[in-house]
This record gives C-alpha cells, structure tokens and sequence, in this order.
C-alpha cells in the first residue's frame, strides 16, 4: 500500500503562504522532513499544488541570463521539387519548435504510435530544449498565395542546457520515409546540442531502429552504460 | 509518517539527515567539494588525472558554470545534509558551558545552513511526458546506508506528484544494481539506450569548430545542411 504524503517543501517558498517547512523540520528535531496535512484541507491544498506543478514549474527554476546566448531559430529548406503540375513543394526544416498538438497527433497516428493525452504532449513540447520540426509547403503555381503547410517530421530534445541530453519521439511521415530526412532531423538536434557544449547525448532507440542511429553516430549501451526505467510496484 | 532517520547500523553514533528539494539549497562550492570527494565526474566518460601522490586517478574537476546552469534547468533538485562531526574537536575541558554547548549541538536540528552536504541528485524532465535521472551522488563514507535510495525515492515522489511515469536514468555497470535496488529495470519496450560517440576520423585536418570535447571523448560535429532557397537556383 502507498501512502502518499506530498511535501512542498520546495513550491512552498514561492507559491503558497505556508509557514517555512524547515520550521516543521525542526520541531521533529530535524529528523522529519515530510509532514501530513489535515485531511480536510489536503483536497484544497492538493489542488493548489497541482496547479501550481502544472503551471509551467520550470519558470521558478529559470531564471533570465543575460551572458546566455539565445539561438535564432533557423528555417532552412532541405528538399525542393517541382512537380508535373507546376506546383512547387518545399520541404523545410525548423528548429522554431512551432507544432501543433493536433498535428503531430494525427503524425503519430500516421506511423502507429499510440496516442498521448495533448495537454502532456504541449506541455513536453514547450519544456523541451530543441524541438526540430520539417514541413512540407506546396506553392501552387499562380502564385495566389496560399501554401499548403503539412508537417511531417519531427524529433525533439530535453536537455539540462550544460551536460546531457536526451533525444526523443524522432517521427517522420511514412510516405516521406527513406530519403534521409529522419537522418537530417537528427544530424541537426546534435549539431544544436554540441555547440552548446552539451556532451552526453544518449537516446533510447528501438529495436527496428538500432541500426539507424547507429548510421548516425550512436553506440548502443557503450562502455557497458546502460538504460534503466522506473517501474512502480504498489 | 515518514521519519527520515539514519538507517544503519554500522556507525556508532545515529546521524539526523535533512533532505531538502529546495534548489536554492545547494551551495554551488559545497557541491564541487562533494563531487571532488566522491570521485564523480558529470562526463559520461570522464578524463581520468594521476593524482598528486601517484597512487590513484581522479576525476576532473567540474566546470562550476555548466553546473550552475544545468542546476538551473534541473526539474528536480535534492540535496541531503549532515551535521559534520566534530569528534576531531573535542576540546574535552569539562568546563562550565561544554555541557550547554554539546547540549546545544544535539537539539538545534541540521538544516542546509548548518550541516554539511553529503548527497545530492538531479532529475531533467520537460514537465510532461518523460524524466531522466542524473548526478546521483553520496559521499564515499556515507555510501551503502540508503541515503542513495532515498534520494532517488525522493525525485521519484515529485516527479509522479508531477504526473510524470517514465522515468529514465543512464547507468554504468557499477550503478545497475543501486537502479535496481530502487525499483528501476530494462525498458520494458525493449529499447536500447545509445550514445553519441561519433569522432573526426583519424589523421584528419578539423578546426575547433567541428570537434567537441565531452570529457575524454572527441565528438565531431555534423556537418550544417544548406539551405537550398539561399543557393542559386537553376532554370
């Protein structure tokens, strides 16, 4: 059985009029560090809190640095073809991170993921590093002015912006598959993340895909390191 | 209630602990010194010194500001202090007030600003879907007394208190079995965990711009892709 005692030991020194949790502490003589609240108050006090980690907790942990140097995100277009009805279609690369929940949803369908709940994929999305998007824009040919914008490809990375970073969901559309722009996707998440410094690259791959980013520079399980994910056991 | 008391059996004396996960509670110096200590380095594959007197190798130091920044945008920060002992000290004159001193000593309760760290962990995560522990570490004399554990128990509960499920970390073989220990195994997907490890080939000409250090590993750096709008187009 879990009993799960929540302490804010740390969102209380922002959000909340709580009194100092080390006061708690120390009337335990420093040895208790979780504390349980009245029952009766934990259902408020629990809906504050989660609000308050839902809200974009990362905020309180970053603070503006001016001697931080911001990349411009780039645009660049990898693929341009014409095709026998004059339109011209371009395929363009973006580290801008601009993607729509609903769009990668209906990407991920495309390949066969399975489907996460959209809040918890945009709030991944604005919390990651770099998110690397490709998108197919057809121009018709009488230049009306109305481009079709369709994505379809992406790879994103979380990263601690000094030591690691972790590649995650590499998706590109199946029909677009094979022409080396998963490869481009990739190549251009660690172009971004070694010119920040940023050393310990690792993702987990599976796999049917193995093979792929070992093309791409990746060693699987080198020097015996390994990955490991946590199972809750109730 | 959980009571955090030191769990062993093997020293003499009981030593409260203070787990805090209060990032501001981690003085960047006192976590250089426990890495220093530890012998931990945040490079995968960390250069590797003769210290002075010859006998072993230490790690390099870490560079204080990419910690500073990589503290910045750790989701999770814990940090676990320890009254430092002071049985060196011991002036044992049985004068007046060495009984309220020592008195003193033992009720005022450790706290970040009076103990001494002695472990520490991070967990990165974008505050959504996934999570990944780093930077596990407990000082070498404090090992083996579930301090660890408790650190890691400690991420975990915020990170679920967070909604978050998928937690990764990283190991080496000698971390494999402390992961275990705290309820991490084998993806159950099965996925492999990679590693950028691409070097310039051998004997090549590169400038500084294309190669990257990331402790004793040469990483090269793929090469930009043009962008074909800029290029002058044909037809």
């Amino acid at each position: 059985m879990i009993t799960l005692s929540y302490s804010p030991l740390y969102c209380s020194t922002r959000n909340f009029q709580l009194p100092n949790p080390s006061l708690f502490a120390n009337l335990y003589g420093g040895l208790a560090v979780t504390k349980r609240y009245p029952l009766r108050a934990a259902a408020s006090l629990w809906d504050s809190m989660r609000s308050s980690f839902l809200n974009n907790n990362t905020s309180q942990l970053i603070e503006p640095l001016p001697d931080e140097e911001e990349e411009v995100p780039q645009e660049i277009v990898l693929v341009e073809k014409t095709q026998p009805d004059g339109t011209i279609e371009q395929l363009m690369f973006s580290s801008g991170g601009d993607v729509d929940v609903y769009d990668l949803q209906a990407l991920c369908d495309k390949v066969g993921w399975p489907r996460r709940p959209p809040s918890k994929v945009a709030a991944a999305l604005k919390n990651s590093y770099m998110v690397a998007t490709l998108h197919s824009i057809r121009k018709s040919p009488d230049a009306e002015g109305n481009d079709q914008k369709e994505l379809i490809g992406m790879a994103r990375a979380t990263s601690d912006h000094a030591f690691n970073a972790t590649i995650w969901d590499v998706i590109v559309d199946p029909s677009y598959q094979g022409q080396g722009l998963g490869k481009a996707l990739v190549e251009q998440l660690i172009r971004a993340l070694l010119r920040r410094d940023i050393g310990n690259i690792s993702l987990f791959a599976d796999s049917k895909v193995v093979d792929f980013y070992k093309n791409l520079g990746f060693e699987p399980d080198p020097e015996g390191i390994k990955g490991m994910f946590w199972y809750p056991r109730y | 209630m959980e009571i955090v008391r030191n769990i062993t059996t093997t020293t003499t004396t009981t030593r409260p602990l203070f787990i805090s996960t209060n990032p501001s509670h981690v003085k960047l110096n006192q976590l250089t010194h426990l890495f220093t200590s530890s012998h931990f380095s945040t490079h995968r594959f960390p250069n590797l010194h003769y210290s002075s007197s010859g006998n072993h190798r230490v790690v390099e130091a870490v560079n204080v500001d990419k910690l500073r920044i990589a503290l910045l945008h750790s989701s999770v920060v814990v940090s676990v202090f320890c009254k430092p002992s002071h049985s060196s000290e011991n002036n044992n004159n049985n004068d007046m007030f060495s009984f309220g001193r020592e008195l003193m000593e033992r009720v005022v309760p450790v706290s970040e600003s009076n103990g001494e760290l002695v472990g520490f962990g991070r967990a990165v995560s974008d505050n959504g879907l996934t999570a990944s522990i780093h930077d596990i570490v407990v000082l070498p004399w404090l090992q083996r007394m579930g301090i660890g554990r408790k650190i890691v128990q400690r991420i975990l509960r915020v990170l679920v208190a967070r909604d978050i499920y998928d937690i990764g970390a990283l190991c080496s073989e000698k971390e494999r079995l402390f992961f275990e220990a705290c309820g991490f195994g084998d993806d159950i997907l099965g996925s492999t965990a990679m590693m950028y490890t691409r070097a310039p080939p051998a004997l090549s000409h590169y400038n500084s711009q294309d190669v990257k250090h990331a402790g004793r590993m040469l990483l090269l750096v793929p090469q930009s892709r043009q962008d074909l709008s800029s290029s002058t187009t044909n037809d």
